[in-house]
């Protein structure tokens, strides 16, 4: 019996659109299930209430362009609030562990955020984990990704930092939107094999997936020894969801979050809102206060081909052959204007699939052998010309990346519009319009 | 000029009060007598009128009688029927009661998922007439309150084989919570017996005394209802909500304030924000039941004007129970009335008494009047303190309710100035030790010693309707009175369902004696329910209530 704390915040008056699947009715059936089974009356649940987060909170992870107060975050800083809540609860050994049951989700949102994509704005997860790592000296961190779709937000805001794991394992890119989540995606240049995606074929169920889960997922992150661990808990991999094609059920969830033991959980996708979620979140939830879950049984039966037993086996044992071969490889920027040291570059479209634009990312990546290294994203939102520049000066960096950080942004300063500097190192987040500093949020809030 | 009564049968005395208009005529507190809450009343009734019961126009009682049978055990046996489906194990949570279960299975919209099966039902029939000619049963199925066919089925396969039977169903218990409203159900179903022996015995004695006054009976949430027409464990703790009533009746309309009415080992709190009580988001417990009875968010505190004062290695204790009156008022042990008393803030008791009383906790050494006044003082803001905590921790309840939806979250709890309402026996002793511990002002009234009898005398009606409202599959259910129907509406209806809960709310609340005018509706709920892209329907949500309140104001 684990003490376990829940924020269940449906969002019953957010929508994305009336039929759009991130809508209101997406967590109703959700709520009639668990709170007709007596769930919050368990003696180990205790339910929090949801807040709204701080700005702060949010800029210190992600670049919010071209300035936050051009987007409606209202629901998503609620979602975002209502996880940095369960984190301070485990962090006060109030509860044991936490789920985060909450709209909208988060895990498509990257570092730099021009609009919602795969109907994420803001990264509830990632926020959660900068936050824990600013305020109660949290080092390593590690997230666990079993939404069906590859969790590209969270891998996008971690790539080039060596002490947040990042593990996704999701329905093979090339069949599923993002289209990302490739065994070569394995993290920057000063955090190489941070990021592990194990893209799986349609069609995998419970077996396969605790089968992955067993043999690649657990070993990694018992080598990378996180302080703490963070499911990002989508519901898509389920039989019956309507966007994706794979075949686990509710209880095959209850066996992930058994064999994961996040800390905390936090729900992404899933949009069978009445096949699978009622029964999936009452798993999770069970699962996490060490509840027994074998009751729960879906109505509805497996209709799709099945992918299991020796033929799953060689195929991962292929694919993991392959991710271990892939060594890496980076194009070092020769550029004056950058400052002192070799900066890997790095370049690509992100499609914002709501809002149907790309943005177009340039990331250099200061070569460190000391901390994480300084990140500079120049963003570029398409087809307006729309510019800023994001400054990350990452936790624990060394003096000289530090002071390449406010070099740059003395820089770009002067030639952006737009100019964030998360300055993780000093737990501080600067924004500048037009070269003058803009106050996004009271200054209080910097040291909280 | 009405003439009405109120009763408020607590744990050590019983408050009554006869008011007209809006003077208190009469007032008093008699001593409870535990095993004979029907004499007790009777003596509070004859207190008050000796003579003439003839122009009394309604009497009010809020009594411990459920209470107390369901926390003594004193309830006779009900067979508990349960169709848990499949789900969470029944044995996740402890359950006060024994139960069998049976096959069958709904969902959350209260589709059917597996039948049940008939062989089963068969047994049962067969049990109970060999065990017990008139048996009790109480059957639940999950999601009852969303299709209630399988305890309808159930129930009148049982009444065809046994005459004799008496049967609750859970989908009279129309809220969410399958556990809840199992043990809701089968807690109603063996108090009925009681609470109507008593009902019968009360009217008839009434009569007897002249009076044909409607008798109401005080529910947790602060409503009444008429004595022959209240489900028996709605009236569980109804003395909480009778004190905040009672502030109600004695501030102006409007305000905002914490309620403490320090009864003999008890002492209630309750919170009143801008004039309406602040009523709890989950149902009441009961011993180890938990239910779905709506209540006033309210907290009841073990520690009260006759709590025993008992002294360890020199530290001040106040003990959860009573060991007989205060010394000061003949006792045999030193209370927080004692304290009260020897500093003079109540104008009760024996000063020598008090004094002796509180010397004796003392070393013979330093039995002066200087230590004398600091361990009186030490006892009472030890009580303070125990009171502080209790505000604190509903205050913090009312901050952290649950929210669903962005509207709520946004707009905020509203930063309210509270004072304290304080009433029963000990308030003015506490007064200034409980100002000083929360800094805040009191204030008492002067009938405060007798304010849960005015307030059970002086409140209205209460009633919720609560729709859920299935267009696609045709269905509404009535969460308060478990009502289920069949919607011959549109499929996305608008103004017309709202229309519709207020005319099915005003025709039923005209029956109960209800003013149509109070009717308040909250914000309705509409889900568009979406299969394929195509929205094929709604789930609407919506409310209409009669908010607790009172009928009026006591002039001071």
């Amino acid at each position: 019996m684990k003490k376990t704390g829940i924020i269940f915040f449906p969002a019953f008056d957010w929508s994305l659109g009336e039929s759009h699947p991130e809508r209101e009715e997406r967590l109703l059936y959700t709520q009639e299930q668990i709170f007709e089974e007596g769930v919050m009356d368990l003696p180990q649940i205790k339910q929090y209430s949801p807040n709204v987060a701080d700005l702060f909170e949010v800029l210190r992870t992600q670049a919010i362009f071209p300035s936050p107060e051009e987007h409606n975050l209202d629901a998503h800083l609620i979602a975002v609030g209502s996880s940095l809540i369960l984190g301070k609860a485990i962090m006060a050994k109030e509860i044991d562990n936490g789920f985060s049951l909450v709209r909208p989700p988060g895990h498509h949102s990257g570092a730099t955020v021009w609009g919602n994509r795969g109907f994420c704005t803001l990264n509830n997860e990632a926020i959660l984990v900068n936050h824990l790592r600013a305020n109660y000296g949290i080092k390593r961190i590690a997230i666990i990704d079993t939404d069906v779709h590859h969790g590209d937000g969270t891998q996008d805001i971690f790539y080039y930092d060596p002490n947040v794991l990042c593990i996704s394992i999701h329905q093979d890119g090339r069949t599923l939107y993002p289209g990302t989540g490739f065994i070569d995606e394995k993290g920057g240049p000063n955090a190489w094999d941070t990021i592990l995606n194990i893209p799986l074929a349609p069609g995998v169920g419970d077996e396969s997936i605790l089968y992955t889960i067993e043999n690649w997922v657990l070993p990694k992150v018992e080598q990378f020894k996180p302080d703490l661990i963070i499911n990002s808990a989508g519901q898509d991999n389920h039989f019956t969801d309507p966007l994706a094609s794979m075949n686990v059920s509710a209880q095959g969830y209850g066996k992930i979050t058994e064999l994961i033991k996040p800390d905390l959980a936090v729900l992404e996708g899933g949009y069978s809102i009445q096949g699978a979620l009622p029964y999936i979140n009452l798993a999770i939830l069970l699962s996490l206060a060490g509840e027994d879950y074998s009751g729960i049984i879906e109505p509805q039966k497996p209709q799709r081909q099945e992918i299991g037993g020796q033929a799953f086996r060689s195929f991962l044992s292929n694919i993991k052959r392959q991710h271990d071969n892939i060594k890496p490889s980076w194009v070092i920027k020769k550029d004056q204007s950058l400052p002192a040291g070799d900066w890997i570059h790095l370049e690509r479209n992100i499609f914002y699939d709501t809002d149907y634009f790309n943005e177009h990312r340039k990331d250099y990546i200061r070569k460190c052998n000391h901390c994480g290294g300084t990140v500079l994203v120049i963003s570029e939102r398409l087809p307006t010309f729309l510019k800023a520049a994001l400054v990350r000066i990452p936790f624990e960096a060394c003096d000289v990346c530090e002071q390449s950080g406010y070099d740059l942004v003395e820089l770009y300063k002067k030639t952006e519009k737009t100019v964030l500097l998360q300055n993780q190192l000093k737990n501080e987040v600067h924004f500048w319009k037009d070269s003058r500093e803009v106050r996004l949020f009271e200054p209080k809030n910097q040291t909280t | 000029m009405r003439n009405i009564i109120g009763i408020d049968v607590g744990g050590t005395f019983t408050d009554a009060v006869l008011i007209s208009g809006a003077q208190v005529i009469k007032k008093g507190k008699i001593p409870t007598e535990q095993d004979n809450l029907l004499i007790t009343i009777l003596n509070a009734l004859d207190f008050l009128y000796l003579s003439d019961l003839k122009t009394i126009d309604q009497i009010t009682v809020s009594t411990t009688l459920i209470t107390n049978a369901i926390l003594q055990k004193r309830l006779p046996k009900v067979e508990l029927i349960l169709f848990p489906g499949s789900g969470m194990k029944l044995s996740s949570l402890p359950w006060p009661a024994q139960y069998q279960t049976f096959s069958g299975e709904l969902d959350y919209r209260g589709r059917k998922v597996i039948s049940p099966n008939k062989n089963e039902w068969r047994q049962l029939a067969k049990d109970l007439q060999h065990n017990s000619p008139k048996p009790l049963v109480a059957i639940i199925s999950k999601f009852s309150h969303r299709n209630n066919v399988f305890e309808k089925q159930l129930a009148a396969y049982l009444e065809k084989e046994i005459p004799d039977i008496s049967i609750a169903l859970g989908s009279e218990w129309g809220q969410s919570n399958f556990y809840r409203r199992s043990l809701t159900t089968y807690l109603n179903l063996a108090s009925t017996g009681l609470a109507s022996d008593f009902a019968l015995k009360l009217k008839k004695a009434v009569l007897e005394r002249g009076s044909k006054a409607p008798i109401r009976v005080l529910k947790a949430d602060g409503g009444v209802l008429p004595l022959e027409k209240i489900r028996p464990v709605e009236s569980i703790y109804s003395g909480p909500a009778a004190s905040v009533l009672g502030a109600l009746a004695q501030n102006n309309p409007k305000e905002s304030y914490i309620v403490v009415d320090v009864g003999g080992t008890t002492t209630d709190i309750g919170l009143v924000l801008s004039g309406s009580p602040l009523i709890s988001s989950h149902g009441a417990q009961i011993g180890p039941f938990l239910t779905n009875i709506r209540s006033l968010a309210v907290r009841s505190i073990s520690v009260g004007g006759d709590s025993a004062v008992i002294l360890n290695n020199e530290k001040v204790i106040l003990a959860s129970y009573r060991l007989g009156p205060a010394y000061c008022l003949g006792g045999n042990n030193a209370t927080p009335t004692d304290a009260m008393c020897y500093l003079d803030l109540i104008n009760y008791g024996s000063y020598t008494k008090s004094e002796e009383a509180l010397a004796n906790l003392l070393p013979e050494n330093k039995q002066e009047k200087r230590f004398i006044k600091q361990i009186a003082e030490l006892i009472l803001n030890n009580m303070a303190e125990q009171i502080g905590t209790a505000i604190e921790q509903l205050l913090l309840e009312w901050k952290t309710e649950p929210a669903y939806k962005v509207w709520e979250v946004l707009h905020q709890k509203e930063n309210y100035k509270f004072y304290i309402q304080l009433s029963g026996g000990g308030a003015s002793g506490i007064a200034s030790a409980l100002e000083q511990r929360m800094q805040t002002k009191t204030i008492l009234t002067d009938s405060s010693a007798v304010s849960n009898a005015i307030g059970a005398a002086m409140a209205k009606p209460t009633f919720s309707w609560t729709l859920n409202l299935d267009t696609y599959l045709s269905r509404y259910r009535i969460e308060e009175t478990g009502e289920q129907g069949e919607w011959n509406g549109s499929k996305k209806p608008h103004g017309e369902v709202e229309l519709f809960l207020k005319e099915l709310a005003q025709d039923q609340a005209e029956k109960m004696g209800i003013e149509a005018s109070t009717l308040q509706k909250e914000p309705f709920d509409y889900f568009p329910l979406v299969e394929g892209y195509q929205t094929v329907g709604q789930i609407i949500r919506g409310a209409i209530h009669v908010k607790p309140g009172v009928t009026g104001r006591i002039k001071g």
